[in-house]
């Protein structure tokens, strides 16, 4: 067995499964099937080919940054993705369901692009040499099925919810994954030197080892770092506020209540 | 005075370039060399990453907060610091039990 593989395809996997789960709780609540995961699936698959096909091309974009710029590109589209789906959840009626079927469709794709490529580059590596792909490829597997389950952990912990916490639970699990990506798309700016990098606001590596599997779990929900710079640590924070206070200013110009007249 | 602006800007990025401290590092067989990178503390560093194997590799560290994908026969450039000093471990995720390395800040 390949640890290498086992590990890096459950790290891309936890980090888009969670992210996955969350969104299909809310494709379930408006019953939207499935056709448009299918559709998520494949063009992201198809955009994550492409995408690593021309990572050469793309790494020696602005002066060999490019892959950090067009990764923060992605992670700042989840962001506002996953900010307006959360205002559709929270039962702002402008967006139409058509609308939210677009929305869970090019996160999903969004997500898979940032996460596969990075498993698609790697397997490369072993083209040629067929008996190290298959090992590679079958601990790969372990890996895929780990990450799945904590997806689907992550997927039945919502849906067995009471009906009037599901919402609640979607919306701030959508925040942190949102203003984490957000996080995320910043050290990679800073790891560019297209933003400042000072020293670390704090250090928490004492208490949560980013490397642990707790560690790992923090950072697929919302971006954990032991060490974030202050930018780092006010975007996210003002990425989380974001959704709530957008959501009361929506309410409040469309005059609606808290309490919404939607499917629960 | 176009001419006066342009000179001036070409100093300031001569002058910018001149401030980062530029390190080369190479992967060869999946192992890093140098494995043990030597910068001074509160200095912005510029890692000058070739990979010579036919192999991707991917640069990362959780100290430095740190990470890039690199494809085989090619480089990347990631910056560094300033950081405080101490020691940073960095490995390459595609070979993680061999690929490993420190950059060391005095």
């Amino acid at each position: 067995m390949l640890l290498d593989a086992v590990i890096i395809v459950l790290r891309e996997t936890l980090e888009a499964g969670v992210l996955v789960s969350v969104l299909l709780t809310v494709g379930n609540r408006y019953k939207l099937g499935l056709r448009w995961l299918a559709w998520a699936f494949s063009g992201g698959m198809v955009g994550a080919i492409i995408y690593a096909g021309n990572m050469g091309l793309v790494s020696h974009w602005f002066d060999y940054v490019g892959q950090e710029v067009v990764n923060a590109i992605i992670q700042y589209s989840i962001y506002l993705s996953l900010l307006l789906i959360c205002l559709f959840v929270a039962s702002i009626p402008r967006i139409s369901s058509r609308a939210l079927i677009y929305l869970l469709t090019l996160t999903v794709a969004l997500a898979l692009i940032r996460e596969a490529t990075e498993i698609i580059i790697f397997y490369s590596g072993f083209i040629g040499n067929s008996a190290v792909f298959s090992k590679a490829a079958t601990s790969g597997f372990i890996g895929l099925m780990l990450g799945l389950s904590v997806g689907a952990l992550c997927y039945f912990s919502i849906m067995s919810l009471k009906p009037r916490h599901v919402k609640p639970v979607q919306i701030g699990v959508l925040a942190l994954v949102g203003a984490g990506m957000v996080a995320q798309a910043t050290q990679l700016l800073i790891q560019a030197d297209w933003l400042p990098s000072v020293a670390p606001l704090w250090d928490t590596r004492e208490i949560l080892p980013e490397a642990s599997m707790p560690g790992q779990l923090a950072y697929a929900i919302f971006g954990y770092e032991a060490t974030p710079t202050p930018l780092e640590a006010g975007l996210f924070l003002g990425a989380l506020a974001c959704t709530p206070l957008l959501i009361a200013l929506s309410r409040f110009i469309s005059g609606k209540t808290l309490i919404e007249a939607r499917t629960q | 005075m176009r001419v006066l602006l342009g000179s001036n800007l070409l100093c300031w990025a001569i002058f910018v370039e001149a401030a980062t401290l530029v390190v080369n590092i190479e992967i060869k067989a999946h192992l890093f060399y140098p494995a043990e990178v030597i910068v001074p503390a509160n200095t912005k560093v510029k890692l000058l990453i070739h990979n010579m194997d036919s192999s991707p590799e991917e640069f990362e560290s959780y100290e430095l907060n740190r990470e890039k994908v690199i494809l085989g026969n090619s480089k990347a450039v990631v910056f560094i610091g300033p950081l405080a000093p101490g020691e940073y471990p960095f490995f390459g995720e595609f070979n993680m039990t061999t690929a490993l390395g420190k950059v060391i800040v005095n």
